[in-house]
């Protein structure tokens, strides 16, 4: 017998299941196949010898839905493993901050609201300063020194060295410029100045360290 | 953050109504291609805005977004900014045959854009595999007739050119052959070059050098004059085909409420580009053909757009092709 | 041979041609550069740099571009070690070992072994080409959708083959994977499938979202629940080269996998994507301990990394001879010839020679540079992984974002590597593994399209699949590897079926 793993968060020892992970499996393909299959209903599944577009997909859900049952099986007739602790905070706050990300990058409007393109300038910072907070280590201070010099090393390794047609900065900047200048040097001066802002917060901020207490930090690490 | 976000918001809103005309272009201008790059289209898109970038004074870029048989990136392009620093390269399909395989269709390509310009024709060629019993299109037609849903025909996946030039040669000729579908032109012409499928009708660019190397055969182009990139090949109407004349063309659009001074500037470039001695031959080497003075204007674009989307409605929608 | 000695110094002489060397060098450099960029593909920067190119000669410009996807090919395996990102469907095998790896502190090792051995592919891959790749062209006409589809039935069997755990769940998630696959427009009728009626999905689903959602995101989602996983990663860095013993256990590898790559490199289809598939299945069933195979295996690194480089290479063959792209970026090359004013077709070889050896022979130099340029950049990205992973994995973060915006500029496929994320990141707690999955996923759609094709062909009848000699060898060796991989399950008992 295998003993319960140490801070398993769901105890499942408990009665005749004995893999509960291969319940939760079994019960998620499951669940995938109903989804599928239902997805497919309207569609034709045709004959041999002119297979519709539902022929394939249904037959791959019922091979799914299948496979989730024998997990199910499974799980009450062997030992298996118990299901492992979830985290909430790390999956939260990346898709927090991938969904920034993709809000901001060009213009985007769902629904009613209409956020307008405001390029790798506010997309790029966003998606470090959410996402790094999905880390129970996360320091403002930090994060915002690593968006502020990552940002520009991207807006030039893609925007200019690259030349990958990705939005760099919103438009209204652009017209802050004088109207002669091109779209590169609006981009390099851009760059430029969050640089300087990097090394701005670096040494202004410099002694206030003690404001954050490590936490999580017993993973030993100098 | 919030705050700082609403604010930049509020900025760009206001800039973005305040474009001017008369210093355009003062930025790149984006050409979204509404197809994978390394297609005809794409390779039509570059070689004339390159020169047009020239006479712009402003880098044209090329954004390739594909999908939907083109419809993803018109639709994005046709709800961008009427400034002139978004522009569209366009083609039969986007423009001519999208309303009728598309029901859901986001657009209107008889409304819904400012035309600029057409950039090049590229003529439809009906080839076959080389071991195909037929040696001219007379005999391949009666082929067709006696031997029905016997012949396969190969085409590049529904909402492709070669399907709705397929399925508008099966209706003139009355032919029912069976319809095998491919992801591509590519992998389509490496089954007939195998001499899997029968035949299929396609862009020039893509079959002229397989004709050339005598991997397949080619029974007619559907245009009026031949093709000086394939000489030997007759015209439909030469072969005794009538009512099949048939060209991807690809044509140069901005989104409705353009400027029109802004649209005037663009048909410049897109005329004098295609006056240039480098991109005829370019364009031509790949058997594109270069449209006359009088197609090139914006008015003539409107017209074709209008009588490709009557041609293609109801062939399409009574061979029941439709791409919901 | 005297043919061939004098192709090739032909090629040789345009290749060393000081602009030439030059040109290589660049789009080596720029491969590598975007192949590490996670999400960044060769597809993208092509495309962006084509008018760069206008200047050059077509010869020139040729070499460079293919510089660019060779470069990519190798960057990406570069990323797939170090932070278990796959970039292409090839390099999904190479993070299963490889970062696994670079977990135990082997990432120097890793992607030491990767680069020589890939150079070593590279270098008989060329010969290859130069000497039959005309001849081999008809080996592309012989696999029609038939064949293509006993191809890839034999490629799922890899996959299960391939797994590590329950054999059972490695069956599911294959399922999984071609059931994504058939997300999108029907090819043949056009009927939306499984999209919820939402215009992006009509495409399906794009690898690269895939594969950074289930293996990148998700993977920083696990490292965050697991502070003692990535330290390892950052304490112990070790050798940063292979040593004589690594040597001893890769060589075979790397010659099997680069014979399997390049054979099936030459198939019109992408058959590359088979390539490291099948050479880590054969590694993993010779293998005297088959156990080490997921949890740092150097073998499995190495003839993955040799068949993948060999295939990318010998992929060039049906576009060179015959004129037709076996993938997307091949299809690039294409456009890349035409805009050149060389239409690419079976004419090529005869009527521009020094472009047609040129571009053999800079293949070569291409991968010589290759591992000039990669071999000291190992100890850089060695030291990569010792920073803290707090800073570092908002950084993979938004490179992630910013690559898969720039494939299609599409927000909406940046806003599915969250989605993939989460479900990687559950199918990882629940015990599933993610490559069967991607696998299925990459092989499903060229099977369900070839399955079709076959039926209409054949007018129905499923004995087409028998009566075909290539078609019905290839469906032997998969019901023989699939007994081979079940056979062990079910002698050790019933309690223990299904799991190896």
């Amino acid at each position: 017998m295998p003993t319960p793993h140490e801070g398993s968060g769901i105890s499942g020892r408990h009665g005749p299941v004995r893999a509960p992970q291969g319940i939760a499996g079994g019960i998620l393909l499951i669940a995938l196949a109903a989804l599928a299959l239902w997805l497919t209903r309207d569609l034709d599944q045709g004959t041999l010898n002119s297979m519709g577009p539902a022929m394939l997909p249904r037959w791959l859900a019922i091979g799914v839905g299948l496979s989730g049952l024998a997990l199910i099986a499974f799980a009450f007739t062997r030992e298996g493993e118990p299901l492992e602790r979830w985290s909430l905070r790390g999956p939260f706050f990346i898709i927090l901050a991938i969904l920034a990300f993709a809000v901001t990058i060009r213009p985007f409007s769902f629904g009613g609201i209409t956020i307008p393109g405001l390029g790798l300038l506010v997309a790029g910072p966003l998606a470090i300063i959410v996402g790094g907070y999905a880390s129970p280590e996360a320091r403002f201070r930090d994060l915002l020194i690593l968006a502020l010099s990552l940002t520009p090393f991207c807006m030039l390794l893609f925007g200019d060295l690259l030349n990958l047609p990705i939005p760099v900065f919103p438009q209204a900047l652009a017209e802050l410029f004088p109207a002669d200048w091109s779209q590169k040097a609006v981009m390099r001066v851009t760059a430029a100045v969050l640089v300087a802002g990097a090394f701005v917060v670096f040494f202004t901020t410099r002694g206030s360290r003690k404001t954050t207490i490590d936490v999580a930090d017993h993973s030993g690490r100098i | 953050m919030k705050k700082i976000a609403l604010a930049l918001a509020a900025v760009a809103g206001l800039a973005a109504t305040g474009a001017q005309a008369q210093n355009y272009p003062s930025r790149p201008i984006t050409m979204i291609v509404p197809f994978a790059a390394g297609g005809p289209t794409d390779v039509v898109a570059r070689i004339v805005s390159d020169h047009m970038s020239r006479t712009l004074g402003q880098q044209i870029v090329i954004e390739n977004v594909a999908g939907a048989g083109g419809t993803t990136g018109i639709t994005r392009a046709a709800q961008s900014q009427p400034d002139g620093y978004t522009i569209m390269m366009g083609h039969m399909g986007t423009h001519g045959a999208a309303p009728a395989l598309y029901p859901n269709l986001k657009y209107d390509p008889t409304k819904d854009f400012a035309p600029i310009g057409l950039a090049a024709g590229t003529p439809i060629v009906i080839v076959a595999k080389k071991d195909f019993p037929a040696t001219d299109l007379k005999g391949f037609l009666e082929y067709l007739k006696t031997n029905g849903e016997k012949v396969n025909m190969a085409h590049a996946g529904v909402g492709s050119v070669s399907h709705s030039t397929g399925i508008f040669f099966n209706s003139v000729v009355k032919a029912k052959p069976t319809m095998v579908a491919y992801r591509g032109t590519g992998p389509a012409l490496n089954d007939l070059m195998a001499n899997t499928v029968d035949f299929m009708t396609d862009q020039i660019v893509n079959v002229a050098p397989q004709i050339q190397g005598g991997n397949i055969k080619a029974f007619a182009i559907a245009t009026p004059e031949r093709s000086p990139v394939l000489p030997n090949v007759p015209t439909t109407k030469e072969a005794g085909l009538e009512g099949y004349e048939v060209s991807a063309w690809n044509a140069v659009f901005a989104p409705k409420g353009t400027p029109a001074d802004v649209v005037k500037k663009l048909n410049d470039a897109l005329v004098k580009s295609l006056d240039d001695e480098n991109t005829r031959k370019r364009l031509s080497d790949l058997g594109g053909v270069i449209p006359t003075a009088a197609e090139r204007t914006p008015e003539s674009l409107q017209k074709l757009v209008e009588s490709e989307v009557a041609r293609w409605t109801p062939v399409l929608k009574a061979a029941g092709a439709t791409a919901e | 041979m005297g043919d061939l000695l004098s192709n090739l110094s032909l090629g040789f002489g345009v290749a060393l041609s000081l602009q030439n060397l030059f040109l290589a060098f660049l789009g080596c450099l720029v491969g590598t550069l975007i192949g590490v960029l996670p999400g960044v593909g060769p597809i993208a920067t092509i495309a962006m740099l084509l008018p760069i190119t206008f200047g050059f000669d077509p010869t020139g410009a040729l070499i460079m571009l293919a510089g660019i996807y060779y470069g990519a090919q190798y960057g990406g395996s570069t990323t797939a070690i170090l932070v278990n990102i796959p970039g292409e469907a090839t390099s999904v095998v190479t993070a299963l070992d490889g970062h696994e790896m670079a977990r135990q502190g082997r990432a120097g090792v890793a992607l030491g072994i990767a680069a020589i051995g890939s150079f070593f592919a590279g270098t008989v891959a060329t010969l290859v080409i130069a000497a039959l790749g005309a001849p081999l062209t008809k080996l592309a006409l012989i696999f029609g959708p038939t064949e293509y589809f006993s191809l890839m039935v034999m490629g799922l069997v890899f996959a299960v083959v391939l797994a590590r755990g329950s054999i059972l769940k490695a069956i599911a998630m294959i399922l999984v994977g071609v059931l994504l696959s058939t997300v999108g427009l029907d090819l043949e009728t056009g009927e939306e499938r499984m999209t919820f009626g939402l215009p992006f999905l009509s495409d399906g689903i794009d690898f690269a979202v895939l594969a950074m959602g289930i293996f990148g995101i998700a993977e920083i989602m696990r490292n965050l629940d697991h502070t003692e996983h990535r330290d390892v990663v950052r304490q112990a860095i070790g050798r940063l080269l292979p040593n004589k013993e690594d040597f001893k256990q890769s060589y075979k590898p790397v010659m099997r996998g680069t014979l399997i790559g390049a054979i099936l490199g030459i198939l019109p289809g992408n058959g590359a994507v088979l390539g490291p598939f099948a050479s880590y299945t054969l590694e993993k069933k010779i293998a005297k301990d088959p156990r080490r195979f997921g949890r740092g295996a150097i073998e499995g690194v190495a003839g993955p990394e040799s068949a993948n480089n060999a295939g990318a290479q010998t992929s060039f063959i049906p576009l060179l001879t015959l004129g037709i792209p076996p993938n997307a970026v091949m299809a690039l090359m294409v456009g890349a010839m035409t805009i050149h004013g060389i239409i690419p077709g079976p004419q090529v070889m005869t009527k521009n020679p020094t472009l047609f050896w040129g571009m053999i022979a800079s293949m070569w130099v291409g991968n010589l540079m290759l591992l000039v340029i990669n071999l000291p950049m190992i100890g850089l990205w060695v030291r990569l992984l010792k920073v803290p992973y707090r800073l570092l994995f908002p950084a993979i973060l938004m490179f992630c974002c910013i690559g898969i915006y720039s494939i299609n500029s599409l927000p909406t496929d940046v806003m599915f590597i969250a989605l993939f994320g989460l479900v990687g990141y559950t199918l990882i707690k629940f015990g599933f593994e993610p490559a069967p999955m991607l696998l299925g996923f990459v092989l499903g759609k060229l099977m369900e399209e070839n399955l079709r094709r076959a039926l209409i062909l054949s007018r129905g009848s499923l004995e087409t699949f028998i009566e075909r000699p290539v078609s019905a060898g290839l469906l032997a060796v998969a019901a023989l590897l699939l007994i081979v991989a079940l056979l062990p399950s079910i002698r050790k008992g019933r309690d223990e079926v299904f799991t190896e």
